[in-house]
């Protein structure tokens, strides 16, 4: 069995766990819950650190490393051939920082998640539950395996943001909901449409090997995904239809304007451990899905579109932070300032320069910590006083000085000061979106002039709130009554924030950490998509 | 590429530079709120400056040292780290040390018994390393990490005291308008990436370096197979420009400068002097290769406008700290103007001599702040111990400060005998000479410069006269005796060690002729322009002349106390004293409509987009109740147990909003078996 495998699993064993321990033992279920994720993030790093760093993989088989591929189903479908689903997982240098990060923000989750209360057992589940899924999406290679853990993902969310969320949870819960499955559910389609057209080249049979679909000799002569056969679906080229639609699916997530509005709402009535979750992984899932199925799969779309693409990361960038200016609710602010910061990675995509692809998987992570790591220092807020209403509050750096210091460094670090991760993530995708005019042609340089302008506003936004909130001589609304609940960080909540200040820190030091592990892929996934024109 | 295998002496020594104050960073951040001394940044500062005067021994005139180790690899191409130390840079360290040590031990008496003193320490030993690594960056991505740490530091410094809001809002202001001239450098340095695929300084910008290299026939900028259109090559050159314009505080973005003062006075002697501001003079220098002519007659132009425009403003603001923020800001644009008509090394010169007597003037205006606020709290006043309005006669009280600052002033006037004199004029006559070899027009430059060294004189003469000349003004309002004592000797010493170096010995041994200078030696000259005689023996007299005459009338109306009552009260006035009403425009021009534009983008957010998906779902519950009733009262009427079923799904997709959860699972499978089921039906072959 894979180390990939047990990853995956062990969080659904431990939730099975919890499902079996009788309420009675109530404390132990957290202690179940950090004990899996403990594991899981040592598993983790072993993975990264075991990484071979001279293998590609992407549309390569043999570049992938900790492979396990079982049969899973295998149907006789009379005459419409076998339905062959494999349970097939591996990772290259696209998914290894996924795992790294999503076992690290699962692990604060949990801590974040210790003043919830009710029905702690059906939360921890979930929550296990939805770790395994996320876990599962990074590593499948099997296109109906990624949707089964894709479409597993969004139960537990759905369920975790209505019934444990805010005042408007059942709204944000639908909404979340809708977007996301209007997403998926045409994903299905295209899914069915790939399955038909491409077949396994040893076997023969129709098959949803992701990598099989990444090469156009395994398709199907006339079928509605054929490369050469330019096959049409109400008129639209079959092959730009469903690379729209598996991007939109994908940029929902990211998401994009104007499909974002899922996302504020979501992240200001979920519970804290569930906008770590949400900002810190869901949103790379996106990103993730957008390089291994789009682009890979539809990469002569890819190129086209590549302007258009550019064109939406720009003003997902702008049109987001502009908006987080116009924010009063802290969590909103940040949830906007996700929008924003995301846009860098589409933009860098869209260069397919190294600079630019890299940039964007950097950002994926660093954003992936730093977003979980604001927050969590909005929850530490709203824990204490459950308000979290910029002008409600002023002056806290004298009375919360160390919380005060982390939510500096959280800033500064977001609004890319050099030093930390956002900054290398933000000024190679910005360099590289520059390139691109020079090396492919792809995209416009003003675009990267654009997205520069993002990182003006954001620092816009952050030193604002900062100076709205956390300077001047305190003034609450709750008057003194506040300034007794509100207490600086306590011991837990700096073991959440210390370990992801160092990681930011560390990652934005030596950027080798994660370029190293995504060079190889990187370039041949640049090469897979650009070979096309050739 | 090198690795550091064996360390030689200056690198060892750069090394000990550029980490003493890091470290003392980290002992303060590790001790906390329990170390209030300053001893281990002054140590770290002081071993700073005594490494570097090592490295500038071996590095001054020597060859030039590029060390390097690998950072990380992106793609084919390799990013190193490590330190580029020439001329230009070891005298920038020598600088940065020397003005930061004497700032320091002053600081232990000024900041004394402050509650935040260990913030202090902390913060200033980051400034200094932040400086330190911009100086000695050997890539643009390395001094771009040092320009942006400076910045934060700076933030950190001037909004020192945090529950002033003034204070907040000017480190906001410092900030963000920085970041403007830092998105000018990250878009310079994607041009030159683009264009050279490196971020090294050496190979980009030194004596064969690959800008020199680059071809440039007018219509293209072509540099072996990367190309692009010659525009771009002037896009870099202002983008970087930009950059220098934020940090150094010129026209327009020099705003932030005189808002900054909101820090503590021995911060603004830092920031003033030889950090910060002298980072985008530094830079310019540095990256000088790449400046095309339109480039190069941008940055003369703007560094004169802003070297009057500030010039103007000094001569009527009331604030002691003010008047010397615009000062700083005039005579940065004197150094721009050296960069924009290709004297480096004047430029550097400038830069070095003004950071001595600014620093000092700052100090000075510091003890006598102090002394001021001392007296206000000792007698429970409601003044402001800033403003110049209150002083007066001080000469009597603190006769080594008023010294001092007398030397200092006279080297911002460029009398003879100290050091602005030399480098003053060395810019005077460079412009005049520069100026010969361009059309008419261009003469304006040097006279709007020589314009500006006379407001300089009066500027500077009406601070000194009116707080060290006269009598108390405080005194006058009541009966009470006030007696305003000497800065302490911790104060003083520092002061000294400045006031020395702000005078010619330290730069040349003739006081009169720039040329002299080792400092000018020590850089190349421009072969282009022809020493015009005339100009080396007019200009000096026609700057000293001017300056006497100025100060004479500042004399007669500041210390004399016959100044032209109401002479002076009407527009022009107001429009110097409101800083040329830049603030007020900036403030309703810019970042008002921009915070309206974002609320009304919110509001598009909520309205337009929500609203379009609300639409969307409101007309799929709209075809579900149209459904449900097609169901039960046509399909149910014909086929009953269809309808039945019918009549199931119409009840799930009405009640979608009311958030029954298994209603959602159930028909969101329900949605997956008959996408499924379709798509079978189309796809399969």
């Amino acid at each position: 069995m894979s180390l990939l495998s047990v990853l995956i699993f062990l969080p659904l064993c431990a939730a099975l766990l919890v499902l079996l321990v009788p309420t009675a033992y109530k404390t132990v279920y957290k202690y179940i819950a950090i004990g899996v994720s403990m594991i899981q993030l040592l598993l983790a790093v072993y993975l990264y650190t075991a990484f071979d760093t001279e293998l590609a993989g992407v549309s390569a088989m043999d570049g992938y490393q900790f492979v396990e591929k079982l049969p899973w189903i295998r149907l006789n479908l009379g005459n419409l051939g076998t339905l062959e689903v494999d349970y097939f997982v591996g990772a290259d240098g696209f998914s290894i920082l996924f795992l790294l990060l999503t076992a690290l923000v699962m692990l604060v989750a949990v801590l974040a998640s210790w003043k919830i209360d009710k029905q702690l057992k059906g939360f921890l589940s979930l929550l296990l539950l939805l770790n395994t899924a996320i876990m599962g999406v990074f590593v499948a290679l099997d296109f109906f395996l990624f949707y089964v853990f894709y479409e597993v993902m969004l139960l537990p969310l759905y369920f975790l943001i209505g019934i444990w969320g805010g005042v408007r949870r059942e709204y944000a819960a639908i909404k979340f909901f809708l977007y996301t499955l209007f997403g998926s559910v045409f994903m299905l389609l295209v899914m069915v449409g790939l399955y038909f057209s491409v077949t396994d080249p040893i076997t023969g049979n129709h098959t949803f090997n992701i990598l099989h679909m990444m090469d156009s000799k395994n398709y199907v002569e006339g079928s509605v995904f054929s490369w050469i056969g330019n096959g049409q679906l109400f008129g639209i080229s079959a092959r730009l239809l469903g690379f729209i639609i598996l991007f939109i699916a994908f940029a929902i997530k990211v998401p994009i304007v104007p499909l974002h509005t899922w996302l504020p709402d979501a992240h200001v009535e979920a519970p804290t451990p569930i906008s770590i979750i949400l900002a810190g992984i869901l949103l790379k899932v996106g990103g993730y899905g957008i390089i291994r199925i789009c682009y890979s799969i539809f990469p002569d779309i890819a190129l086209n579109v590549a302007w258009w693409i550019g064109l939406i990361g720009v003003v997902s960038i702008i049109y987001g932070a502009l908006n987080a200016l116009a924010q009063q609710d802290l969590k909103r602010l940040v949830a906007y300032s996700s929008v924003s910061h995301m846009g860098f990675v589409l933009l860098g995509l869209a260069s397919l320069t190294p600079e630019g692809i890299s940039g964007a998987m950097f950002q994926m992570v660093s954003h992936g910590f730093l977003s979980a790591m604001l927050f969590f220092l909005v929850g530490v807020l709203y824990d204490r006083v459950h308000d979290r209403m910029i002008y409600n509050f002023r002056g806290l750096a004298s009375i919360m000085p160390t919380y005060t210091v982390f939510v500096a460094v959280a800033f500064f670090a977001s609004l890319g000061l050099p030093g930390f991760s956002a900054f290398i993530a933000e000024a190679f995708t910005i360099i590289g979106a520059f390139n691109a005019e020079s090396v492919n042609g792809l995209i416009p340089r003003w675009m990267a002039i654009g997205g520069a302008v993002g990182i003006l506003l954001s620092a816009a936004y952050f030193l604002w709130t900062l100076q709205r909130m956390f300077f001047g001589h305190t003034r609450l609304k709750g008057g003194s009554q506040w300034e007794v609940l509100l207490t600086d960080v306590n011991r837990r909540e700096k073991l959440a924030l210390v370990p992801m200040v160092l990681l930011a820190l560390l990652f934005g030091i030596m950027p080798a950490l994660v370029f190293d592990k995504i060079n190889a892929s990187v370039l041949s996934f640049i090469e897979l998509v650009s070979r096309v024109n050739h | 590429m090198e690795q550091l295998g064996q360390l030689s002496t200056p690198i060892l020594a750069a090394l000990v530079v550029l980490f003493a104050p890091l470290v003392s960073f980290f002992i303060y951040a590790a001790a906390g709120k329990q170390l209030r001394t300053g001893i281990p940044a002054i140590a770290a500062i002081a071993i700073s400056l005594t490494a570097s005067i090592v490295v500038f021994c071996h590095v001054w005139n020597g060859e030039q040292i590029h060390q390097q180790i690998s950072w990380f690899q992106i793609g084919e191409h390799a990013f190193g780290a490590g330190m580029l130390l020439n001329n230009l840079s070891a005298i920038m360290l020598l600088l940065v040390s020397a003005i930061a040590l004497p700032v320091h031990i002053y600081s232990t008496i000024y900041m004394k018994g402050d509650s935040g003193i260990h913030r202090y320490w902390l913060y200033l030993s980051l400034f200094c390393f932040a400086m330190l690594g911009l100086v000695m960056a050997d890539s643009l991505l390395l001094m771009y990490i040092g320009w942006e740490l400076v910045g934060f530091a700076s933030y950190l410094l001037i909004g020192f005291w945090f529950t002033k809001s003034a204070a907040i809002k000017a480190n906001k202001k410092a900030f963000l308008i920085n970041r403007i001239g830092d998105l000018g450098f990250l878009v310079g340095i994607a041009v030159i990436y683009t264009q050279f695929q490196t971020f090294d300084l050496l190979a980009l910008f030194g004596e064969h370096g690959m800008v020199r290299e680059a071809l440039n026939d007018g219509i293209e900028w072509r540099y072996g197979e990367h190309g692009m259109p010659v525009i771009w090559l002037s896009i870099a050159g202002g983008a970087f420009f930009l950059g220098a314009m934020a940090k150094s505080a010129q026209f327009p973005f020099h705003i932030w400068l005189p808002d900054a003062m909101e820090g503590p006075t021995s911060v603004s002697s830092l920031i003033h002097a030889a950090t910060m501001v002298a980072a985008g003079v530094f830079m310019l220098v540095r990256i000088s290769p790449l400046f095309d002519d339109h480039v190069l007659l941008l940055i003369g132009t703007i560094g004169a406008f802003t070297a009057l425009m500030a010039a103007t403003i000094a001569l009527t603001q009331q604030d002691i700290k003010k008047i010397l923020a615009f000062s700083t800001i005039s005579q940065l644009g004197f150094m721009m103007v050296a960069i924009g008509i290709g004297q480096y090394g004047v430029a550097i010169f400038h830069l070095v001599t003004h950071a001595f007597f600014k620093c000092l003037l700052f100090l000075s205006a510091g003890a006598v702040i102090h002394e001021m606020q001392h007296l206000k709290e000792k007698n429970n006043l409601a003044i402001d111990p800033q403003d110049i309005r209150n002083m007066g006669g001080l000469r009597k009280y603190m006769p080594h400060t008023f010294r001092l600052t007398l030397v200092a002033a006279l080297a911002l006037a460029g009398l003879p005998l100290t050091a602005g004199y030399l480098s003053k004029d060395a810019i005077l006559i460079f412009a005049f000479e520069w100026s010969e070899w361009q059309s008419a027009w261009w003469k304006l430059i040097p006279i709007s410069l020589l314009i500006t060294s006379a407001l300089t004189a009066f500027y500077i003469a009406r601070l000194v006269f009116k707080v060290f000349y006269g009598k108390l003004r405080l005194q006058r309002n009541d009966s009470q005796k006030y007696h305003p004592h000497e800065a302490s000797r911790g104060m003083l010493i520092p002061m000294l060690f400045l006031g020395l170096c702000s005078l010619f010995p330290l730069f040349s041994y003739n006081p009169l002729i720039f040329e002299d200078s080792w400092l000018i030696k020590g850089f190349e000259l421009p072969e282009t322009l022809e020493r015009v005689n005339i100009y080396h023996t007019v200009i000096p007299a026609a700057v000293n002349g001017l300056a006497i005459v100025m100060i004479f009338i500042a004399w007669k109306w500041y210390a004399k106390g016959k100044y032209p009552q109401g002479s002076f009260q009407g527009a022009l006035y107001q429009f110097s004293f409101h800083q040329w009403y830049l603030n007020l425009f900036y403030e309703s021009g810019l970042v008002k409509p921009l915070l309206g534009f974002s609320k009304m983008l919110y509001a598009i957010d909520r309205v337009v987009v929500d609203g379009l998906v609300e639409k969307v779902t409101g007309l799929a519950r709209l075809f579900a109740y149209a459904s449900h009733w097609f169901d039960r009262s046509v399909v149910d009427a014909v086929v009953n147990g269809m309808g039945k079923t019918a009549f199931v799904i119409g009840g799930l997709m009405r009640g979608s909003r009311k958030g029954k959860i298994q209603y959602y699972i159930f028909s969101m499978f329900l949605v997956l078996l008959i996408v499924l089921f379709v798509g079978l039906k189309v796809f399969s072959p």
